[in-house]
């Protein structure tokens, strides 16, 4: 269980709190996604739960226990991160040496290694590519690599910071179905922030931010009919709940359920 | 022209010298650079071309592939070889051109020279057409690490030198993007004089300067939240195994050396 109480947070160069007193609590093995605009905090929110900005106001409780200078190198080690440019967080030179970076770092036995690097590479359907070098991969690809490599580190928290925004649809669905299989398994919790209103129905919950702000958190269907807040927020409601909202007066359905009662 | 350079160029392949370790390939070739200069007459020059063609049948490549590919370096060559050739003085006059002349000295030590460094570019070419950059990183690291009781910090070099090999072709595809959106606009760097073509690379620089640092911070913190802390704690994944083949290899090129010391005269 993570707790964010009161958190705020500025940049030193901007005149805005990129955090304005966030509370919220995720719980183990949920999926919550995270949505909101370009530069509304999402980025901010989980830097600083991975420790890579400091200074801020309000408490962190990872499983109870509040987060601060000594602790934070060993509960780091919970979290695992996916960032959004697949490009940009590849270590390796190939893939399986990617996937092994971070296991490497934390001194794992070689064996050991061997095998956690296999099984997250099968995890995401990639074990067959794990000679291959990262700049002959898709987008798609990558970023399941990516996913392997925090997999790896057997984390109880998988973050992804927009890690679908710079691929194809293919790749997204890709990346989803395999988000999908890990939630179903029910011991990581998922933490997914993205921008796109159509990639949160398979989560637990959802939270909108705007300007450092929660404006609106609850079910997916809940904030699929909290309009006040989508609008404020400029988002943009998926096709499927834009025609549900015309025609069957906004009940929440998912795409499939649309299309049966249409 | 680019295409076919072959040196630094990595092909894969499944011949004795490309499963050596790498780390014996390294240790073979800095012998082989001493071993050059035993040679000192026709014998052991003829050894020395020997060796080298039987080492490019055993890693499986040909003789014209390496010659093709060495072109550029053959302008070099040449130029010692004609250095020599009119720079050195002794023995019979061979041609008097009044100005300059030709000694028998001076074809003979142009000729030897040149031998030696075609070998010497040959065996380096052989080497990184069968190891993959990340093997060899792997080998200078493991041989250099003496180097770090005199604070020579050997583990980051190479880690430096694996994520600059990873980057290149990302790079490159990004500066092709930016050349390709640049053309888009009405850049040429294909014509006009040299300085209005260097004006026209400055868009293409300045944008993948700027996103090269956008990817190191990126990189960065990718590393950072991955646990890295450096050398202290950390284990390996790609292990080199040392093999009798490897012992085998490097004493055959000492038997070699040997052998062209004894002929020596
Ligand atoms: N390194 C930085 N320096 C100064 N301001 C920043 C920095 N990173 C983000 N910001 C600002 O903080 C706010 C929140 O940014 P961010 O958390 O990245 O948003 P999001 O991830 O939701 O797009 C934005 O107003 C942004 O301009
Ligand atoms: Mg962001």
């Amino acid at each position: 269980m993570i707790e964010f109480d009161n958190l705020a947070y500025s940049y030193r160069s901007g005149e805005y709190k990129a955090l304005d007193h966030i509370s919220l609590t995720i719980r183990q093995g949920d999926w919550v996604s995270i949505i909101g605009h370009n530069g509304s905090g999402k980025s901010t929110l989980v830097k600083i739960l991975m420790g890579i900005l400091e200074d801020y106001e309000g408490t962190i409780r990872v499983g109870g226990e509040v987060l601060n200078d000594e602790n934070r190198a060993e509960l780091r080690k919970r979290f695992a991160i996916v960032f959004q440019n697949p490009d940009n967080q590849f270590v390796g030179a190939t893939v399986e040496d990617d996937v092994a970076f971070g296991l490497e770092n934390n001194g794992v036995p070689r064996e050991e290694m061997v095998r956690r690097t296999e099984a997250a590479l099968e995890a995401v359907n990639m074990l067959s590519y794990r000679n291959h070098e990262p700049s002959r991969l898709s987008g798609g690809q990558k970023q399941r690599v990516a996913i392997a490599s925090a997999l790896a580190m057997a984390p109880d928290v998988l973050i992804l910071d927009e890690a679908t925004s710079m691929i194809d649809p293919e790749g997204r669905r890709e990346v989803l179905d395999i988000l999908q299989k890990i939630h179903g398994e029910g011991r990581t919790t998922l933490i997914y922030i993205t921008h796109d209103l159509s990639e949160i129905e398979q989560s637990d919950h959802a939270v909108v931010m705007r300007e450092g702000r929660i404006i609106s958190k609850g079910t997916v269907e809940e904030i699929y009919q909290d309009t006040d807040a989508l609008i404020a927020s400029r988002l943009v409601l998926p096709f499927h709940m834009k025609v549900s909202k015309r025609l069957l007066g906004g009940e929440y359905m998912s795409y499939d359920e649309l299309v049966k009662r249409l | 022209m680019l295409s076919k350079m072959l040196l630094g160029r990595y092909i894969p392949g499944s011949s004795i010298i490309h499963q050596l370790d790498p780390r014996a390939k390294i240790l073979a070739v800095v012998m082989f650079m001493a071993i050059v200069f035993f040679a000192n007459h026709w014998t052991g020059y003829g050894l020395l071309i020997l060796f080298i063609i039987t080492l490019t049948k055993m890693a499986g490549l040909s003789l014209r592939f390496l010659f093709n590919g060495l072109k550029l370096i053959l302008i070099l060559l040449l130029f010692t070889f004609f250095m020599h050739l009119f720079f050195t003085k002794g023995g019979t006059v061979l041609i008097d051109g009044g100005f300059f002349t030709i000694e028998s000295e001076g074809v003979i030590n142009g000729i030897y020279i040149t031998i030696r460094l075609a070998m010497l570019v040959l065996i380096t070419t052989i080497m990184t057409l069968t190891t993959s950059p990340l093997q060899l990183t792997d080998a200078i690291e493991r041989i250099c690490r003496p180097l770090k009781a005199i604070r020579v910090p050997v583990h980051e070099i190479a880690l430096m030198m694996s994520i600059s090999l990873r980057f290149i072709p990302t790079l490159m595809d990004e500066t092709e993007k930016i050349i390709k959106a640049q053309s888009a606009r009405g850049s040429t760097f294909m014509t006009g004089s040299l300085k209005s073509r260097l004006q026209a690379l400055t868009p293409i620089f300045i944008p993948l300067f700027i996103s090269s640092f956008k990817r190191a911070e990126e990189l960065a913190i990718a590393m950072e939240v991955r646990g890295y802390q450096g050398e202290e704690g950390r284990t390996y994944y790609r292990v080199l195994n040392w093999q009798f083949r490897d012992t085998a290899a490097l004493i055959m090129m000492i038997i070699f050396g040997i052998i062209l010391w004894m002929i020596r005269q």
